[in-house]
């Protein structure tokens, strides 16, 4: 068996039924089950650059090589020491000490995973950066653990913005990691939040449908399972038509506002119940809320709108994403597909969660709300085709599922994130002490590798702190640590004493000891960010959302493993 | 600088001499070589910990590869101890790692066992052993370090004895349950159907040859309608024929007699047409249809065919047009963007892709039986053949009752209870256990160790990808770590109960509990008299001492076996000094198992399964919402529209007999219908909602 074939062959070709199934779609079933086929597809077709073999840079390796990456360059000029040899598992212990670092670690990991493709590359990375520039440009993520602070600062600047960057720091317990991207986009965003039922917007069927029940007369047994939206509608139209003292339709779109009101409103309901244990009723009940929290469109999707309208702000997309995103805004304007409520909502989409009702009751209202959301999918379909885009119904389906929780993120350029503008740090110290203590040092320790104070703080020549920690008087470089921070805020500035004291001791202890724990741990979150980069599926670090104006994140993931705790800055 | 030093270099400046060189003297037991498993023994061997005992029970499977790095292809089916065990030795020689292909939960590894740890990790998949190790390590005073992940969320958390909380302070949810007669006469729901296949109808056809009798027995007590209960027995009774013909397959017997054609029509045929004659069952609700085999595999199989076809009324012909049901019908989920390529199994079968996968299925199995007619087949989710049958089974079901039908994907992971796991989660849940085991080790030198556990949750939400906090002091009110723990060694041949326990607790008002049997009550003496070996207390258990004033706290006594002295004449030997007893606190919550519970019910009382508090009970409703409510509204509110008594555990009805029907139970378990007896851990771990 092979299950090294391609993705297209392994999951479209339907066999009989009774077949085993392929051994790829077997070897990848729980991951498929979080990021779907497509997800996969885009995993297996990504191509990542990772610089140089350490022990965190092979340990973030390992965690796309066994899900399934396409391929993967690793490079790094140096050859294997004792120390790697004793922290880097992927390595052949004893055996690879004095062979070249890239070489003995990729094929290591080739070992996990067949299906992908593995490359060893023994240049400097200064040279290839000086010679090579175009291929760097044509990996769709490149990840740098540790690297050199010049040779990183030139890389960071070739491959803004089209390459995604990410940037790897660690030193002992302490680490730091950032996505270096323009804007990323999501629409499968896998939210917590369900899109509206419509209950105070309901649409004509539903409402007629919910008007028609002989509450009083029906059979008991089919009172007890009209599911609850239905009743719902029917007490929220009832409520209206009262306070509008009208016998037809109600024109309003009010609801129980006051804490009286809804407590009322909620006892109507228990009115409504023939028995004293019907559940449906007593759901409904606990569902009022749905009646008086208004069906709205979230800020963050409204945001979109002008974000893709005044599409100046941003480059040429090859995507057909702004296009969706501008039909979707013609949609809110005008939807006739819902006559009542014309604007201010968007598509409805066919998510009925579970509920107490039979499965007859539960099917026929189901196909209520799927007739609707066709209708109101064929409105959007002719907004989209004045757009003048291709885009297939599969994606037309995707993006209206979850255009209540679309996303689309910003980063940062690596240069205005190392170490970030004086004021921005100025108010993270005060908000996020710890995080930002962490992250200055960090930025102050890479300062020092830069000017070569701190001669061993390159990991391209393998760390070799036993020597180090012995020979460094930590207290010089202590004070260099602070002296060099101290230049990243704004004069007068005063560092958080206790915090101070701790990451920077932390540093001093080790400027760069790449520690298994914390390389095991960081290969895991830095794998799952880069994931979720690749995949387009669920939502990554950024510095806040595209369309927000405000620039107070610096899209920093920070890492403190002595205390346990992540932050964001 | 030599390569010996150089190998440690880093780990040695960071962690500092001392615990440093700890670590190559501690001995730690890992239990569990799967997802997280696999990563730990990378971590601690690189970390340096000298003495590492690995246990699993499993074998690796093809779908451990994405995330359990140590195994290749070419190890699927071995051991996965002795396989990780070799990988991770390669790496470090002077690192001793000791590989056990075996159950945590069987009696050598008994109190005294894991008293010889330092330290214990866990990386289990399932409730039962992880509360087991949990006790174990209550009971020997071992620090444990627990942890779970599912999907991107994950878990870990110190426990030790009297300092922090332990894994049973906080009730964990027990599984969901359905009434009897909604799974074998009225589902509604297509995991009602699922349910009734695999357990119910696998074990009728291809399961150990029992009556059926006395789950029923047990709905009937439980107020559920005598009729259909009646109804339901024949039913069972005729399924004989049906499983003689499976285990004696001859190649050449005609299709019209084949098993698999015997099999559907006494299913969805005979046994339909009965439960239709009960007209008083189908006032109120939409009755099935009985399905027709030739007209299902001639494509002539109709809608409305009987002109009663009630179920379909609702289904797909609102409007009255007859329409062929075999007619290809596309999956809803491709019309999703998690199916934008879609995979095969998950393509919608039609009605006649499911009866031909029903045949070809029965088939299979029947094959295997007939070479060995004793033999017995359960649902395995990673064996094929059980799995297409169970699809198949459950669609034919689902079609004959009106209710949606499923994808062999989809059925997959609500029959198997899969939960998704990838290797990242696992990677940063193994780092993170290795830090709280440094704090633990290094307790021993450094007081304020204990002031950096903590219990971290990986969590969903982007802006804080990590959540810790201090661990939480025990609950007064658990009967696990509460417990005031002591050891006996005896020879349970030649000790009786009365020696342990009026040697232990002298004259007081007790009762005496072997996990939940009760073996004595203060109206109730006479079991004093009799040996362990016959109250089947064996090495590995506990019996419990419980004060029934409710004044102090109860004595868990574990039981060893003797030291191998042959001049021993004593039978026992008691612990010396015998245990302090603890004044109960005025416990502010009910708990997993205390207060002691009533007298009459035999048992001690469940863990409450409301508390939202612990991980898994949020995963399991994430799971539920994302596998089958895209919406992600809470699964809290499932229809409980039956008003049939809910199934209860068959208990055993006199204090300590053996369970009549273990595989019985079994299959309930697996199907969440029953979490009160502890039986073999290995069929319950797809109860919990673990990676493995």
């Amino acid at each position: 068996m092979n299950d090294s074939q391609s993705l297209e062959t392994a999951t479209t070709s339907i066999q009989a039924p009774s077949g085993v199934p392929d051994p790829k779609t077997r070897r990848y079933d729980r991951q498929l089950r979080l990021w779907a086929a497509s997800g996969q597809a885009a995993l297996e077709s990504a191509r990542i650059l990772v610089i140089p073999a350490t022990a965190t840079a092979t340990s973030i390796l390992k965690n796309l090589v066994l899900p399934g990456l396409g391929h993967f360059t690793l490079m790094d000029d140096g050859a294997v020491t004792g120390a790697d040899a004793g922290n880097n598992f992927f390595l052949d212990g004893f055996f690879s000490i004095g062979k070249s670092r890239a070489e003995e670690a990729v094929k290591g990991l080739l070992e996990m995973n067949d299906g992908v493709e593995g490359v060893a590359d023994v240049r400097d990375i200064q040279e290839v950066l000086k010679s090579d520039k175009g291929w760097l440009k044509t990996f769709d993520v490149v990840i740098a653990h540790n690297v050199d602070s010049n040779v990183l600062n030139d890389l960071a600047a070739l491959l803004w913005p089209e390459t995604h960057l990410v940037v790897v720091n660690s030193a002992g317990f302490l680490a730091e990691f950032s996505i270096h991207y323009r804007e990323h986009q999501v629409i499968e965003s896998h939210s917590e939040t369900s899109a509206s039922l419509r209950i105070d917007q309901a649409f004509p069927a539903l409402l007629e449908y919910a008007m028609s029940l002989p509450l009083d007369t029906m059979d008991i047994t089919d009172h007890a399972h009209i599911p609850y939206p239905v009743i719902l509608v029917r007490a929220l139209e009832e409520w209206r038509r009262e306070r509008e003292q009208v016998t037809s339709p109600s024109s309003s779109t009010g609801s129980p506002r006051t804490t009286v009101e809804k407590k009322v409103f909620k006892e109507r309901i228990r009115a409504m119940m023939r028995k004293f244990d019907e559940e449906n009723f007593e759901e409904a009940e606990a569902q009022a809320f749905k009646c008086w929290t208004p069906t709205i469109i979230p800020i963050e999707v409204k945001e979109l709108f002008a974000l893709y309208s005044s599409s100046t702000s941003l480059p040429p997309s090859a995507s057909t994403f702004p296009a969706l995103i501008s039909a979707l805004a013609n949609f809110v304007q005008n939807n006739p597909a819902s006559p009542r409520y014309p604007s201010g909502l968007l598509p409805l989409t066919l998510s009925l969660p579970d509920m107490k009702s039979s499965t007859e009751e539960y099917v026929k209202l189901q196909k209520m709300y799927r007739a609707q959301s066709e209708k109101e999918k064929q409105v959007f379909k002719d907004y989209l085709s004045r757009e003048q885009v291709d885009a297939d119904d599969v994606t037309i389906d995707a993006f209206l599922k979850n255009s209540h929780a679309l996303k689309v993120l910003k980063g940062n350029e690596w240069k205005d994130v190392d170490p970030g503008s004086k004021e921005l740090l100025l108010d993270k110290l005060s908000t996020h002490p710890k995080e930002t203590a962490t992250h200055l040092a960090l930025a102050a320790a890479r300062r020092l590798g830069a000017k070569d104070v701190l001669s061993s703080f390159k990991s391209s020549s393998g760390p070799n702190d036993a020597t180090m920690a012995e020979n460094l008087d930590k207290n010089k470089l202590k004070d260099l640590l602070t002296a060099e921070a101290m230049t990243f805020l704004p004069p007068g500035t005063e560092l958080p004493e206790t915090e101070w004291r701790i990451v920077s001791g932390e540093i001093a202890r080790a400027p760069s000891a790449d520690l298994p724990t914390t390389a095991a741990f960081l290969g895991g979150l830095v794998a799952q960010e880069v994931i979720k980069m690749i995949t387009k599926q669920y939502i990554p670090i950024s510095a806040g959302n595209a369309a927000s104006s405000a620039n107070d994140q610096l899209g920093i993931c920070v890492v403190d493993l002595v205390e346990t705790w992540t932050g964001i800055l | 600088m030599s390569t010996a030093s150089g190998r440690t270099a880093h780990a040695k400046a960071i962690l500092g001499p001392e615990l440093h060189s700890r670590l190559a003297e501690t001995k730690v037991l890992l239990v569990g070589a799967g997802g997280i498993g696999c990563e730990l023994l990378k971590n601690i061997v690189l970390t340096g910990f000298g003495h590492i005992t690995l246990l699993d029970l499993d074998t690796i499977d093809l779908s451990n590869l994405n995330r359990q790095f140590l195994f290749r292809k070419k190890d699927v089916k071995k051991s996965k101890s002795i396989v990780a065990a070799r990988v991770a030795g390669d790496f470090n020689p002077n690192i001793k790692i000791k590989p056990i292909f075996g159950n945590i939960k069987e009696e050598e590894y008994d109190l005294e066992w894991f008293k010889g740890f330092d330290l214990v990790l866990n990386a289990l998949d399932n409730l039962d052993a992880r509360r087991h190790v949990n006790k174990m390590c209550m009971a020997a005073n071992v620090p444990l370090v627990e942890s779970g992940t599912a999907g991107y969320l994950g878990q870990v958390q110190p426990l030790v004895k009297d300092l922090t909380e332990c894994f049973d302070c906080i009730p964990k949810p027990t599984p969901k349950t359905f009434p009897v007669c909604t799974i074998r006469s009225t589902p509604s729901q297509p995991i009602h159907c699922i349910v009734w296949s695999k357990s119910y109808l696998m074990g009728q056809l291809f399961g150990i040859d029992e009556d059926a009798g006395e789950e029923l027995d047990e709905a009937e007590k439980q107020g559920e309608n005598a009729e259909e209960i009646a109804n339901l027995r024949k039913e069972a009774q005729s399924f004989k024929k049906v499983r003689d013909a499976i285990r004696n397959l001859t190649l050449n017997s005609s299709p019209t007699e084949s098993p698999a054609k015997q099999a559907f029509l006494k299913i969805f045929k005979h046994d339909i047409e009965r439960l239709l004659g009960m007209s008083d069952m189908w006032k109120h609700r939409a009755p099935p249809v009985s399905l027709d085999y030739e007209k299902i595999m001639d494509g002539t199989f109709w809608v409305g065919e009987n002109g009663e076809g009630g179920a379909q009324k609702n289904g797909n012909n609102t409007n009255g047009d007859l329409q062929p049901i075999a007619s290809t019908s596309t999956s809803a989920a491709a019309t999703t963007a998690s199916a934008r390529v879609a995979l095969k199994d998950q393509k919608k079968l039609t009605l006649k892709e499911n009866l031909e996968l029903f045949i070809s299925s029965v088939n299979a199995l029947s094959l295997r039986l007939s070479s060995n007619p004793t033999q017995t087949i359960d649902f395995d989710k990673d064996d094929e053949d059980t799995l297409n049958f169970v699809t198949a089974a459950s669609n034919l079901r689902s079609f004959a009752y009106g209710i949606e039908q499923k994808t062999k994907w989809e059925v997959k992971e609500m029959a198997g209870n899969i939960i998704p796991a990838i290797a990242t989660t696992n990677a940063i849940i193994s780092g993170l256990i290795v830090l709280q085991a440094l704090h633990l080790l290094r307790k021993s030198f450094d007081a304020k160790a204990y002031t950096k556990l903590r219990n971290v949750h990986i969590q969903f939400k982007p802006s804080v990808p990590l959540s810790s906090i201090a661990y939480s002091k025990p609950n007064p009110g658990c009967g696990v770590c509460r417990d005031v723990y002591t050891s006996v060694r005896c020879d349970v041949k030649r000790t009786t109960l009365g020696d342990i326990v009026k040697g232990i607790s002298g004259d007081r008002e007790i009762s005496v509990y072997e996990d939940k049997r009760v073996l004595v009550d203060p109206d109730w003496e006479d079991n004093y008299s009799r040996t362990l070996h016959s109250l089947n207390v064996g090495s590995g258990k506990f019996i419990s001492i419980v004060d029934e004033e409710g004044e102090w706290e109860t004595v868990s006594v574990g039981i060893g076996g003797l030291p191998n002295q042959p001049s021993t004449t004593l039978p026992f030997i008691l612990p010396s000094p015998l245990p302090k007893l603890v004044k109960k606190t005025k416990a502010p919550a009910p708990s997993p198992s205390t207060p002691p519970p009533p007298r009459a019910s035999l048992k001690r009382s469940l863990p409450d399964d409301n508390d939202g508090a612990i991980l898994v009970d949020l995963l399991s409703e994430n799971i539920q919402n994302n596998s089958s409510h895209p919406d992600g509204q809470p699964a809290t509110k499932k229809p409980k529209l039956s008003t049939h008594g809910k199934l209860k555990p068959a208990n055993p009805s006199s204090g300590f007999s053996e369970l009549r029907s273990p595989s019985k139970k079994r299959r309930l378990e697996e199907d969440g219908l029953i979490m009160m007896e502890g039986l073999d851990d290995k069929f319950e771990e797809d109860v919990i909602v673990i990676d493995d």
